[in-house]
């Protein structure tokens, strides 16, 4: 039982490390992403992948968010949301190395909360990865409601949850 | 139930990336390594963190293990291994940030399944870090049998540290 569009996007915490500019290399205090009280009134791109480091996502998925970060902040969007089952500490690292700084924040679903509450989890256990990865998609959400929804049906590709995909479903 | 020195290391599947020598920046793809069968009639050090990229795991942990890597090798330690909750993905990015190649080993216990056998195994959820994580460690386990097992007491790096392990090898 998946989210659909014109679900309500579920309320669940996540955990991020923000970007320091003034220390871009040390580790600042986490902050808590709530996914209610945080998206209320914007409008809000959220990109699962299954892994950081992992190959599809580094080498195809995340770097294009990347690189057109700044064409979605010009269609409207008002925040980017980068999560994936691994921890934030990882996730942090994940964007380090991707050359993320502000643009994306970089969001841990450790606890496999939003796989649970929107119905997008995925179990990797068989390759190692555990039971508790979110499945590749990228969701619009607009003032907490699903406006677009791309799950990619192939979760080791990238097609319709491209960067390129959401730009055009803006 | 947690091990003890004496006991028999227990057999479990962990996965880790390979280092190829030819190609040392890229992704290598996973492998399976069988506990029993990779440290049987060998001297392992086996060093075990909460988790990789984390303060106290990288700044205080795994690099005392760099700088004595040499040394522990001197001193009898065919394999010498990191593990932790991660995956291998980033088990492999993690020991590349320090450039490390195959001198130490990056295990992933991403089911639990090494933590759980040995009972050094936490939940991180009231962290938002997900429900298995081990605990920090250090074992010297030689041909199967423990010899040695330093389990942090709390946070900080002393019993399970490179040094106390040289000590004892």
């Amino acid at each position: 039982m998946a989210i659909e569009v014109g679900n309500v996007f579920p309320e669940v915490q996540l955990k991020y490390i923000p970007y320091d500019e003034t220390n871009p290399d040390t580790c600042a205090a986490p902050q808590i992403l709530n996914t209610k009280t945080d998206f209320a009134g914007k409008k809000v791109v959220v990109v699962g992948v299954p892994g950081a480091f992992t190959p599809t996502c580094s080498s195809q998925h995340l770097p294009v968010f990347v690189a057109k970060a700044s064409e979605l902040k010009a269609k409207g969007v008002d925040l980017i949301v980068c999560v994936s089952g691994n921890d934030f500490f990882v996730m942090s690292a994940w964007g380090k190395s991707m050359g993320v700084k502000n643009s994306i924040i970089m969001a841990g679903d450790a606890n496999g909360d939003l796989g649970r509450t929107t119905g997008l989890a995925l179990d990797l256990a068989k390759v190692g990865l555990g039971s508790a990865r979110l499945t590749r998609f990228a969701a619009v959400i607009d003032n907490g409601k699903v406006a677009h929804l791309a799950i990619e049906p192939d979760p080791s590709s990238v097609t319709v949850t491209g960067a390129d995909n959401i730009i055009a479903a803006l | 139930m947690t091990i003890k020195v004496g006991d028999v290391f227990p057999e479990a599947v962990l996965s880790y990336i390979p280092y190829d020598p030819s190609n040392p920046d890229a992704c290598g793809l996973p492998q399976l390594i069988n506990t029993r069968d990779a440290f049987k009639g060998k001297k392992v050090v086996l060093f075990a963190v909460p988790g990789a990229f984390t303060p106290t795991c990288s700044e205080q942990h795994m690099p005392g293990y760099i700088q004595h890597i040499d040394e522990l090798k001197r001193k009898g330690a065919d394999i010498v291994a990191c593990v932790a909750s991660n995956d291998q993905f980033v088990m492999d990015a993690w020991g590349k940030s320090y450039k490390v190649k195959d001198e130490i080993m990056m295990l992933s216990d991403a089911n639990g399944e090494l933590g759980s056998a040995l009972g050094l195994v936490n939940d991180g959820t009231a962290k938002r870090m997900g429900p298995i994580r081990l605990a920090r460690f250090a074992l010297i386990v030689d041909d199967l049998k423990v010899v040695y097992l330093g389990v942090e007491p709390a946070r900080g790096v002393t019993v399970s540290g490179a040094e106390a392990v040289l000590a004892k090898l």
